[in-house]
């Protein structure tokens, strides 16, 4: 099955009636076409599980006692058929617990006889409601599974591509040996080595904090935390590569900007979000950070004088492996994974974040997390036993 | 002395450009560098390649096939039409995989492929092959 692929018609859902009785057929129509849905009508078990299979119709609704293929059979046969077609049972007061039985065999829900046109009504809507529900999530389904697959193409390039690199200089310097060329460039090919073992390295550790994430073994502990001393720290270590860079820091961080959360957590998405604002600068440029507890939340911005990120890629800017490109065309050396860590980090904790930004001009990432309430205390990450999570492989670069 | 064999590197990776240009100026050759495509089809003129090396993924996974497209099929780029194209990359996939629309694939496909990182006695027995006349595997580094 697969419904993304159906070539159902367009237009307004479409219900098929299979009942034996000519006039409930024909209210039914009546009634159903009157909300604007298309209906059509069979009078027989046969006729209506051929046109199910031709029609592939939204919703069914299918007495249960008719001559001929009976309701039950009907049900099971379409199950078979087009599981994501909601089935609606009508029956007479006499067979509610084979309605029951329908149900459980797979119909949606029951309609008793004799019902009014609003009864009909509302429970078709609510049969669509679930047809709707059933589409999407299997469109959602489809959906990861394709980013599964594109993340294990982007996974197996990202971590080929240094590996090849090291190789390639380890293989030309064995292949050039006594080579006077070669030779001299021999140091400088050994730095570039190390440098590209470090980009894998660091790209694993951000693997690792987004399963992490994902396994949901990251925010384990919910503790009160002041983000002003935890974001001061982070600047600290980052001042160097701010110096290397010549960007100027500067940072307003009042004390007593409480949340609820994980202290390495909050330190990973500041870290984060600060060398990014480092690393995606100009030189000579600016970042400010400050903190501010404003109505129930606390706001942690982090603003840069940077390159800026175009409007029509702020919205891939949290996926997988996006990385913004310089005016000239190159990258800033990353995996791409940094933003994404962020944008779980803020979602397990309960907050979310926003991103303005002006190419050329700058970019300022705000990060609104809920308050601490004042009754939170030290909440135990041992609550749950066994889980051997622990946060000490959170990528610290 | 013959002259050098010119050869471009187009590759936006600079640690492959870097240990590659020098494996091959051991050789002899003469070693130009783009860091894409575009950069690649500019210089052109100006290198006069014997030989291309273009990876595949640069800006984007298929880059490369797009790049030699251009310069197999593309009118103003019709004098560099018979330069062989060698296209690297470390993940092995065919056009036939990557654009499975039979028709077309004939204008992106490359003279032949080499994997990163290079077999690098593979490799110059290959570019003797693509340049003839020039013997480049067996000649010992100067």
């Amino acid at each position: 099955m697969n419904l993304l692929l159906d070539k159902r018609q367009e237009g307004p859902p479409l219900v098929v009636v299979i009942d034996d009785d000519a006039a409930m057929r024909l209210s039914c129509r009546k009634i159903l076409v009157k909300t604007g849905l298309r209906v059509e009508t069979f009078e027989d078990g046969m006729q209506g599980l051929d046109a199910v299979a031709r029609l592939k119709p939204d919703v069914l609704v299918v007495d249960l006692k008719m001559p001929g293929i009976s309701g039950m059979e009907v049900i099971s046969r379409v199950q078979q058929m087009d599981p994501s077609v909601v089935i609606v049972v009508i029956t007479g007061y006499a067979t509610i617990d084979t309605a029951v039985e329908a149900m459980k065999s797979g119909a949606y829900d029951f309609l008793p006889k004799p019902f009014s046109p609003d009864e009909l009504r509302l429970i078709t809507n609510r049969a669509l409601e679930r047809r709707r529900l059933m589409v999407e999530a299997r469109r959602q389904e489809l959906e990861r599974e394709l980013l599964k697959r594109r993340f294990v193409t982007f996974v197996s390039h990202q971590l080929q591509t240094p590996l090849a690199a090291i190789h390639q200089y380890l293989n030309v310097l064995k292949h050039l040996e006594g080579d006077p060329a070669a030779e001299a460039r021999r140091r400088e090919w050994f730095d570039r080595c190390l440098a590209r073992t470090e980009e894998m390295l660091s790209l694993i550790r951000n693997w690792l904090t987004l399963s992490a994430i994902e396994g949901q073994c990251l925010a384990r502990q919910r503790v009160r935390v002041d983000l002003a001393p935890i974001v001061a720290s982070v600047l600290e270590t980052c001042e160097p590569l701010a110096e290397a860079e010549e960007i100027s820091v500067e940072s307003d961080l009042p004390e007593g900007c409480l949340t609820v959360g994980d202290p390495d957590c909050l330190r990973v998405l500041a870290e984060n979000l600060i060398t990014n604002a480092v690393k995606y600068n100009k030189p000579g440029g600016r970042v400010s950070v400050s903190a501010r507890a404003s109505g129930g939340e606390v706001i942690l911005a982090v603003a840069d004088t940077g390159i800026g990120i175009p409007e029509q890629y702020q919205r891939f800017l949290f996926d997988e492996f996006f990385r913004v490109k310089t005016p000239n065309g190159s990258k800033k050396p990353g995996a791409g994974l940094g933003l994404c860590i962020v944008k779980r980090i803020v979602g397990e904790l309960g907050g979310y974040i926003e991103v303005d930004s002006q190419v050329g001009v700058g970019t300022t990432f705000r990060v609104h997390l809920p308050a601490a309430s004042g009754r939170h205390e030290v909440q135990a990450a041992q609550e749950e036993t066994g889980a051997a999570c622990t946060t000490e492989d959170i990528d610290r670069g | 002395m013959a002259e050098p064999v010119r050869i471009l590197i187009i590759d936006d990776d600079p640690d492959f450009k870097a240990s590659v240009r020098s494996l091959l100026e051991s050789r002899g050759c003469l070693v130009f560098e783009a860091d894409s495509g575009r950069e690649g089809l500019e210089k052109l003129p100006e290198c006069k390649p014997d030989l291309i090396l273009l990876d595949v993924m640069m800006e984007s996974s298929s880059e490369g096939y797009g790049v030699n497209q251009a310069i197999k099929w593309r009118e103003e780029f019709a004098a560099y039409r018979n330069i062989p194209v060698v296209m690297v990359s470390s993940i092995q996939q065919e056009p036939d995989e990557m654009f499975p629309m039979a028709g077309e694939l004939e204008m992106i496909r490359p003279d032949f492929y080499v994997r990163k990182p290079l077999d690098i006695p593979a490799f110059l027995a290959s570019l003797d092959r693509v340049l003839p006349g020039r013997i480049l595997s067996g000649t010992e580094p100067r």
